[in-house]
């Protein structure tokens, strides 16, 4: 096994659906005061953060290179400051590579995003397709997503039914977060009820639109003791980038999400998930990548989703007792979202959802729709 | 009257009613104007998937007014003239919501001149009277010759080109030997400019005779790039195509409480700064940290809102503000300004009033720029432009 580095403080805000009252930057102050505050870290640039890891998506920012107007607000002036415009969970693994090369020894970690700025979200994901072949098409990260769930639900064996249940029970769960998006509690035949969005995606089965920020401490080993008593490790980290053009890519294969699970293994020394990893956290932006993931991240057989829901598996195999990105987290922030429960899973913070002494958690992120990137973490107590 | 690219301004409006798209003027409820100069004014009023577009003198209750000359107008109806360009460079102005104007555009089918076919004779007189214009010095480097083109039957004439010392001249006369002479029918040198008639078939037919350097007839093509007819588009010499698309995504941006306060205060004529509680330095606009201490900064103080000019920079183009596609006239002043009760980089910055970008004085080591002061929009709603300008404090 590796070098491992310590996250030493997770702060974030409420998952809201519109947080008309402040901008980002008010956002990631109240996460970032809290980490300065309960770890004494400081901008110190012999002993404190020199470097300062951001997520941000310039289109929903509406201004180029977003990161530009946060700096402050995230203490970046005048050291090092690199912003991840993939999902929050690379960010993480950035933040890693930082640390365990040696470049840097305490990185902090911190990212935003209101989807509730723009007039539409859906506007805003068309524009990361191909300006002259996808987007004229009105192809966004809804109905792109819908051509997956299409071709893999047939494969998997994944019916309404099944949705209805992974909706059902991510609201219950999220329920028991107190950082989630406060949902209306649904039921099954709501969720059926509920109108179409892209046939087989029905709203219920799409995330709501979210206002999130978080901001995360992370360093060296040798240091983890001067900001806190109790960090989570991160053991491991891989990620893997298919196809920009869906047309190239074989959607219902989960290659990205295999590779990049397979090298966090490796670089985690994991051999079998189910019986070593004792949580996941699953990036699901719509119901029917929750079986699809877990099959990618290899607890579940191929194409036996639909059995999997059947026979109670997400339970069993305590996936996204967060309530998932289906409950509501906002694009590019799922994964930071997915460590955060880790976080206080492992460290035995997690309330009314808390597991038995849980030793290892995987959290994962995705990027774009239909799977294109994957990321994946694996944290340890 | 005026008929620029051969259209008349008047065409565009008479065939507004039948390029009209309801489903593009959903939940419109607006008048927007026209003031085509030199020409007249025109008032299209919009209201629940109908319209009437009239001549009118008063435009006042418009929600905006497209200010420009018929050539602007016409060529950029027809393609001609890039919008953007027109508008940066000041010939097509708004008054008014730009934003609004924009609507108009998914209202209405793009115009197709309506005109009648352009007889030989009008394509024979485009051809020579474009013919100066489209000389490509470049290619005929060191090149001393006359061409006469001598067109026969109706609609046609004689003109001699004189090309010398990187120039054509062109005449309608016909000269005793020049270099060489090319002679045909009218619509039959029509159907060549156009492309329809490959020179060579109508030699080889006897329907034209070269007569002198017939090597230099055959460099026609590289001397005078290619005639395009009015209202045609140049066709690309390769394949290669160009896409206009426009982004355009709505936004509601919150102000937070620090930003709020700024704006609250500009509404109320006051300029506010904030003071950071650790170094003391100000912020204006304020921000919620001072980003060199860290910390953050709630306390605001009045400044201004009186100060001196420390660099007034003249700009010459002025790009629309992506977000609301407002824009400046040019050239315009934009300035930096030390308002009273700030020191050193504490400098705000706005515009200057555009009758004055000329006369004021900038700060420079000791000495102190000319003093401003704001002039307030009449109705205030918390935005940067509730200050319209900065003018000479006199």
């Amino acid at each position: 096994m590796g070098k491992r580095v310590a996250i030493c403080a997770l702060e974030q805000v409420k998952n809201e659906p519109d947080i008309w009252y402040q901008r980002f930057q008010g956002m990631l102050l109240d996460c970032l005061e809290p980490i300065l505050e309960k770890t004494g870290v400081t901008f110190d640039m012999d002993k404190g953060i020199r470097n300062v890891i951001t997520c941000s998506d310039d289109v929903f920012d509406a201004r180029t290179i977003s990161d530009s107007g946060i700096t402050d607000v995230v203490g970046a002036h005048f050291r090092g400051e690199e912003k991840m415009a993939q999902d929050s969970i690379n960010g993480l693994g950035y933040a890693m590579a930082c640390i365990l090369s040696g470049h840097d020894d305490v990185v902090l970690y911190m990212g935003h995003c209101k989807e509730s700025q723009a007039e539409s979200r859906y506007m805003n994901t068309n524009l990361a397709y191909d300006p002259f072949y996808m987007r004229p098409l009105g192809i966004d990260f809804l109905s792109a997503n819908a051509f997956q769930a299409r071709a893999y639900m047939e494969k998997a064996g994944v019916d309404d039914d099944h949705l209805a249940e992974i909706v059902v029970r991510s609201r219950k769960n999220a329920a028991k977060n107190p950082y989630a998006r406060e949902n209306e509690m649904v039921s099954g035949d709501q969720v059926k009820n509920s109108p179409y969005l892209a046939d087989p995606i029905r709203e219920l089965h799409f995330y709501p639109m979210t206002d999130w920020a978080f901001g995360m401490l992370l360093c060296s080993e040798e240091r983890a003791k001067e900001f806190c008593d109790n960090p989570v490790w991160v053991t491991g980290y891989g990620s893997c980038m298919d196809s920009y053009f869906p047309g190239d890519r074989d959607i219902i294969s989960n290659f990205a999400l295999k590779n990049a699970a397979s090298r966090a293994y490796s670089m985690a020394g994991v051999k079998n998930p189910q019986k070593e990893i004792d949580l996941f956290e699953l990036t699901d932006q719509s119901a029917y990548q929750l079986p699809m993931w877990a099959e990618g991240v290899g607890i579940v057989d191929e194409f036996a989703g639909g059995k999997w829901i059947e026979e109670g598996g997400p339970d069993k195999s305590q996936v996204n007792l967060s309530g998932g990105m289906l409950n509501g987290n906002p694009v590019m922030l799922g994964g930071a979202a997915r460590v955060a429960e880790a976080w206080y899973q492992l460290r035995g913070e997690a309330g009314d959802r808390q597991l038995k002494k849980p030793k290892k958690a995987l959290a994962h992120g995705v990027t774009g729709a239909m799977g294109q990137h994957h990321g994946v973490v694996i944290l340890e107590k | 009257m005026s008929d620029q690219f051969g259209i008349k301004v008047e065409e565009i409006f008479d065939t507004m009613e039948e390029r009209f798209r309801p489903e593009g003027a959903e939940g419109v409820d607006a008048s927007y104007g026209y003031d085509i100069q030199g020409v007249g004014k025109w008032k299209l009023t919009v209201k629940d998937g109908q319209m009437k577009i009239e001549e009118a003198n008063d435009l006042g209750d418009c929600v905006a007014v497209t200010i420009t000359d018929a050539d602007t107008f016409v060529g950029v109806n027809i393609g001609q003239v890039d919008a953007m360009k027109a508008f940066n460079s000041g010939k097509f102005k708004v008054d008014g919501d730009l934003g609004a104007l924009g609507q108009t555009a998914k209202m209405f089918t793009k115009f197709v001149s309506g005109k009648k076919e352009m007889t030989v004779g009008d394509f024979i007189q485009d051809m020579f009277a474009t013919l100066e214009e489209r000389f490509q010095p470049k290619n005929v480097e060191g090149l001393d010759v006359t061409i006469t083109y001598d067109i026969q039957g109706d609609g046609g004439g004689c003109w001699t080109a004189t090309i010398k010392d990187g120039t054509c001249v062109l005449k309608e006369e016909r000269i005793e030997k020049p270099t060489v002479r090319l002679e045909v029918g009218a619509a039959d040198w029509v159907d060549v400019m156009l492309g329809k008639v490959d020179a060579m078939t109508l030699l080889s037919a006897g329907k034209a005779a070269i007569e002198g350097d017939s090597s230099l007839a055959l460099k026609l093509g590289e001397i005078f790039s290619k005639y395009i007819a009015p209202g045609e588009m140049a066709e690309p010499e390769q394949e290669l195509v160009r896409l206009k698309k426009v982004i355009s995504v709505d936004h509601r941006f919150a102000t937070g409480p620090v930003m709020g306060k700024f704006l609250q205060g500009l509404k109320n004529k006051k300029i506010i700064a904030n003071k950071c509680p650790k170094c003391g330095r100000l912020q204006l606009p304020p921000r919620e940290v001072c980003a060199i201490c860290r910390v953050r900064v709630p306390g605001v103080v009045e400044v201004g809102p009186k100060g001196h000019i420390t660099i007034n920079d003249i700009a010459y183009y002025s790009s629309p503000d992506p977000l609301t596609g407002e824009t400046r006239e040019t050239p315009y002043g934009s300035i930096n300004i030390l308002l009273d009760g700030c020191k050193g980089n504490e400098t705000f910055w706005h515009l200057l009033r555009r009758d004055q970008i000329f006369e004021v004085e900038e700060s420079w080591n000791e000495k102190k720029g000319t003093r401003v002061r704001p002039v307030w929009a009449e109705n205030r709603i918390g935005s940067i432009k509730d200050i319209l300008y900065f003018e000479i404090d006199k």
